[in-house]
């Protein structure tokens, strides 16, 4: 079996030492590809800590159904080959149970063939653009119904119609950016305009010029990726001083830490947790957290997502009975009532797309860039793909589908 | 005298003075290591030989960049845009026919020959404009990262050729495999045992038929361009139309290596067209040995398959593991890993070297 | 006055594309113009630099002593790299290719084991200043006058200082500089480590405007490495006349089109540039051969 050196050989030793009554058992298994290294390794390291620390706490109460949780980690290097490679061998040599896996939507969709191949269970535990309906895929990542139908409407409230948008150009920029001319359109406002930015451009000095020539009432920033974040110190440095919502920045790539007040000031995000959130569950699980990880830079929504969901995979296990058949698991998710109490709150998964609801909070970042929350709203499901046509407890199109491209009419 | 047919010709010229590896013991150890692979996947799980055949994906492109580099002389940074356009030809191709009727089979063929196409437009372009050099080296890397950002970008539905969407940065997935016709039902090459044998017999015949082209006449001319272009045209030679028809072949082996990827694992991402990849065929190559064939099958092998090892036992030291392990081989090995390990090992067995090429 | 206010905004946004892909690529121009170094670790030498900008900014030290420190440090990395591993490969510059590949790796992966994932940033100082209804930041024109005085230093440099002149004829004429009792290794040295320094620069200069992180030098290299070839082997006749050719394309396409136009427009211009001028710019204006 291969694992990394840290994390897993904790992991196995505590497993060794705390599940006495379990270590007659045969392990569940656990695949972890997670990108510790290359472009997108700043918003990743917090996944694989948060499944180790879930794992841990799981095997010191005795493990899954009795069985101790073996975690088999490798280092996809932020390379969608490596997904291919290793994808394989978790699921044809190391034989895992499930699959925690993928960052970007490239990785996702790069490895979703594989696992479709092998029949394998793979959870995908990162917002993204939304729309994947595959019987083998569980997300537990925010989705844009959830992200944008709660941010817009109360950035339009706030502080006028008029809006710009600054996307990353490609699917999840555009997507997103598709969601939120929709509701912004819904909503009575107007796109004054958008621009999309190719990844890995760090210069921003036109659309900076762009965006005061439009004279929005505020920004939508969808940016991805180190070098497009950069748009907010040039942005602060032009004195662009104009409100923004973003789905994506400071929840996952915490550039409130990274950069100099106040460069984002007024940045609304709605993420489904942060290390800020100030309730008192979060707060004990951020303390557990660092009392593990004491070098943690930050723990993201990414890192909660994968936390919750080695809980949730417990969960159907136990309700299953202590398989980990997929089509069993598929069954107990079926009954619609696989929930969580979260660090977050209450999350629930949804039988027809088997994504999972979350609360919402919305971040404001104030100009110190500590972060306050006027708004909160729970137990926000993921509609979208239910009310489009996909329905996996009637049917599996292991497809991706978009807004502008959405399933084919039920026959 | 009776002229001796083509095919004895051909076969004399799979020795020669362009490539290592002479006379029986040599042509022996091919014929074992040959026999060694068709019996592999015997005794091998099916991990082991669908990972393999994702190596032998790879070699393709690598024994290209060898023709083009080590034999020409021309350092094309750019391999990698023929490698995605295949693949991307292939996805569009399978997706719109299918796969009955071995129609997957002529998608392949096409989507060599829409690369080789775009080789030989960009070849036109470069060769006939007298580029050469690092500004070609320059030109090609432009050209790959054009294609990667332009259809990183394509991810809206109106991106469409027929039934197939680019799906821009998430890359295109959901074509067929390749399916081979068969009686009473048709093989579809997952990556496994048949897929193993389908690869491993195109290796063989590539490699083969390298073997005979870079020893031909035309071989020898590629190898004299190299050494001084200035002397091969005064002798009369259109330098031009060689690297031309090199760049070309070379390209449609990059193109090779993109529609097997792409059926291995049913997908094809901008990023197989990036930097990063643009510079990992040029890393093979170089350190397994550039001029030499031989050389540069045996180290890709050996740098694909090390490179992984040392992924997933290293965890996050594998990669200054690997960038020390290069500049190593450059320092200690300059004409190649292999190529090193092979002289030495020729010396130590007293054998004469290939005196080839000093 | 708009008309003002429309050419200042098309100044302003050539000159800062101008000032990236200059600063971006004198070090490399040094490197590979001059000595002929692929060096694929040119990104490597920027994040030095960003890097000891920012750590010693936040300790306190001012921001210009800040970001020579960052070239400095850059400065001596490279005549570290340069002494044990580029000697050796002077006659052989596509091995540099592999070499510096693998210090690019050795340094990135390096920097995220030890360093972490992200370094916080200083801010961008200077504020911001209006011209007509757009504001625009005065440290871009900060970074526009770098550009043009590292132009001017290196220039002055190269022609007027003794060591100018030695390195020009070491990097020509090497066994005739040895013959005369030049020290052709200390030249090596120190002229490799003013490229690896000038890049250094680069990635101070720019550390108060961008994200920190390992593979932060990943946003330089294309670009720097397609004006030094468009420029050819002269720094002067060459980087900087590629540096504004392509710097105007890409801001006049940017601001046509958006960022897509403008990147993909960068590497059209640089196809056709070559293809026009197979030499590159100053390869076109000395009519040498490369």
């Amino acid at each position: 079996m291969m694992k990394t050196l840290n994390g897993a050989m904790t992991a196995l030793g505590l497993i060794l030492l705390c599940s006495g009554a379990a270590n007659a058992q045969e392990p569940i298994k656990l695949g972890v590809l997670e990108d510790q290294s290359g472009d997108f390794a700043a918003a990743t390291i917090g996944k694989v800590h948060g499944i180790q620390l879930a794992a841990e706490e799981i095997n010191a109460a005795g493990g899954i159904a009795g069985r101790p949780l073996e975690l088999v980690v490798y280092d996809t290097q932020s390379d969608n080959t490596r997904y291919q490679e290793f994808m394989r061998r978790v699921l044809q040599r190391d034989k895992v149970d499930a699959v925690f896996a993928g960052f970007s939507s490239a990785s996702r969709e790069a490895y979703r063939p594989i696992v479709n191949q092998f029949d394998g269970f793979a959870f995908y535990n990162n917002q993204y653009e939304g729309g994947v309906c595959d019987a083998n895929m569980v997300v537990t990542g925010a989705v844009p119904e959830q992200q944008f139908s709660t941010l817009l409407p109360y950035m339009m409230e706030t502080y006028g119609k008029k809006v710009y948008t600054i996307a990353a150009d490609y699917n999840f920029g555009q997507i997103s950016a598709e969601w939120v001319r929709n509701i912004v359109k819904e909503g009575g406002g107007e796109m004054v305009g958008e621009e999309f930015i190719p990844l890995g451009v760090s210069q921003f000095s036109q659309t900076i010029q762009n965006i005061q020539a439009a004279k929005p009432d505020f920004i939508v920033t969808l940016l991805v990726g180190t070098a497009q974040a950069s748009y907010y110190e040039q942005a602060a440095a032009a004195n662009v001083n104009l409100p923004m919502g973003s789905s994506v920045n400071v929840g996952q790539g915490y550039e409130h830490k990274r950069f100099k007040p106040p460069s984002l000031a007024n940045m609304y995000a709605t993420v489904n947790w942060i290390e800020e959130v100030d309730n008192p569950q979060s707060k004990a699980f951020v303390e557990k957290w660092h009392k593990k990880f004491p070098d943690e830079p930050y723990i993201n929504q990414e890192a909660e997502n994968s936390f919750l969901a080695v809980y949730l995979y417990k969960q159907m296990v136990e309700r299953a009975g202590g398989s980990t058949k997929k089509d069993e698991l598929r069954k107990i998710i079926a009954q619609g009532d696989v929930c969580f109490d979260a660090p977050e709150g209450k999350v629930c998964l949804d039988p027809k797309s088997q994504h999972m609801s979350h609360t919402i909070y919305l971040a404001k970042v104030n100009d110190d860039h500590s972060i306050s929350f006027p708004k909160v709203w729970n137990d926000i499901k993921p509609y979208w793909l239910g009310e489009a046509g996909c329905d996996l407890t009637k049917n599996d199109p292991s497809a991706q589908y978009t807004p502008s491209s959405p399933p084919p009419a039920a026959n | 005298m009776l002229r001796p047919n083509p095919l004895s010709r051909a076969i004399a010229l799979l020795e020669g003075p362009q490539t290592q590896g002479r006379g029986t013991p040599f042509w022996a150890s091919f014929a074992v290591v040959v026999a060694i692979a068709c019996a592999y996947p015997l005794f091998a799980d099916g991990y082991d030989v669908g990972n393999n055949v994702y190596f032998f994906n790879w070699t393709f492109m690598a024994l290209g960049l060898s023709l083009i580099w080590g034999y020409g002389g021309t350092l094309s940074f750019g391999q990698t845009a023929f490698f995605g356009v295949a693949g991307y030809s292939y996805g569009v191709i399978s997706i719109n026919l299918g796969d009955a009727y071995g129609l997957t089979l002529f998608a392949l063929f096409a989507s060599v020959a829409a690369a080789a196409l775009f080789a030989a437009l960009l070849g036109y372009f470069l060769f006939f404009g007298r580029i050469s050099g690092v500004f070609l080296g320059i030109v090609t890397l432009s050209v790959t990262l054009v294609l990667e950002r332009f259809m990183a970008q394509t991810a809206g539905p109106e991106w469409r050729v027929g039934l197939a969407r680019l799906n821009g940065y998430n890359g295109m997935g959901s074509m067929p495999s390749l399916t081979v016709p068969w009686f009473g039902g048709d093989i579809v090459l997952f990556p496994d045992v048949q897929l193993y044998y389908f690869t491993l017999a195109l290796l063989v015949v590539s490699y083969l038929g390298l073997r005979i082209l870079v020893n031909s006449r035309f071989g020898n001319v590629l190898v004299a361009i190299r050494e001084n272009p200035q002397r091969a045209e005064m002798l009369g030679y259109d330098i031009r139309v060689y690297q031309l028809v090199t760049f070309v072949i070379g390209s449609a082996f990059a193109g090779l290596s993109g529609v097997l990827y792409t059926s291995w694992g049913n997908y094809i991402t901008p990023a197989s067209m990036n930097m990063t990849a643009a510079a990992l065929p040029i890393v093979w190559v170089a350190v397994g040995g550039r001029s030499d064939l031989t050389t540069t099958l045996i180290g890709t092998l050996v740098v694909l398959a090390g490179f992984q090892a040392l992924t997933i036992h290293g965890s996050q030291y594998a990669l200054v593991v690997m960038g020390v392990l290069l500049v190593l081989t450059v320092l200690i090995a300059p004409r190649g890993l292999i190529f090193g390990l092979g002289t030495f090992l020729a010396k130590c067995f007293h054998h004469k070297t290939t005196a080839g090429r000093e | 006055m708009t008309l003002v206010y429309t050419l200042f905004s098309f100044l302003y946004q050539t000159g800062d594309a101008f000032a990236f892909l200059v600063l971006s690529a004198c070090g490399l121009a040094i490197i590979f113009g001059m000595m002929g170094v692929i060096n694929l670790a040119h990104g490597e030498f920027i994040l030095c630099g960003a890097y000891v900008c920012s750590a010693s900014a936040r300790a306190g030290l001012p921001l210009p002593l800040a970001i020579l420190a960052g070239a400095v440090a850059a400065g001596l990395v490279g005549m570290v790299i340069e002494r044990i591993i580029i000697r050796p490969l002077y006659d052989r510059p596509l091995d540099t290719i592999v070499a510096t590949w693998g210090v690019s790796m050795i340094v990135t992966q390096s920097t995220l084991i030890i360093l972490g994932s992200a370094m916080p940033g200083t801010g961008t100082p200077f504020g911001s200043f209006a011209v007509g209804p757009y504001s625009y930041s005065v440290y871009r024109v900060v970074l526009m006058a770098a550009a043009v005085a590292t132009l001017g230093v290196l220039w002055l440099g190269f022609t007027k200082t003794r060591f100018g002149i030695l390195a020009r004829a070491t990097i020509q004429v090497p066994h005739i500089a040895q013959a005369l009792g030049v020290n052709t290794g200390l030249i090596y040295s120190l002229t490799f480590g003013l490229g690896a320094a000038l890049a250094g620069l680069a990635g101070g200069l720019y550390a108060p405007t961008m994200t920190l992180v390992p593979t932060m030098g990943s946003a330089f290299v294309v670009e720097a490495f397609v004006t030094v070839v468009v420029g050819g082997a002269d720094i002067f006749l060459g980087t900087a006349p590629a540096a504004l050719v392509l710097g105007a394309a890409k801001a006049a396409l940017t601001s046509w089109q958006g960022q897509l136009a403008g990147q993909i427009g960068l590497l059209v211009a640089v196809i056709i540039v070559i293809r026009i001028l197979p030499r590159g710019i100053s390869g076109w204006i000395l009519r040498e051969r490369a």
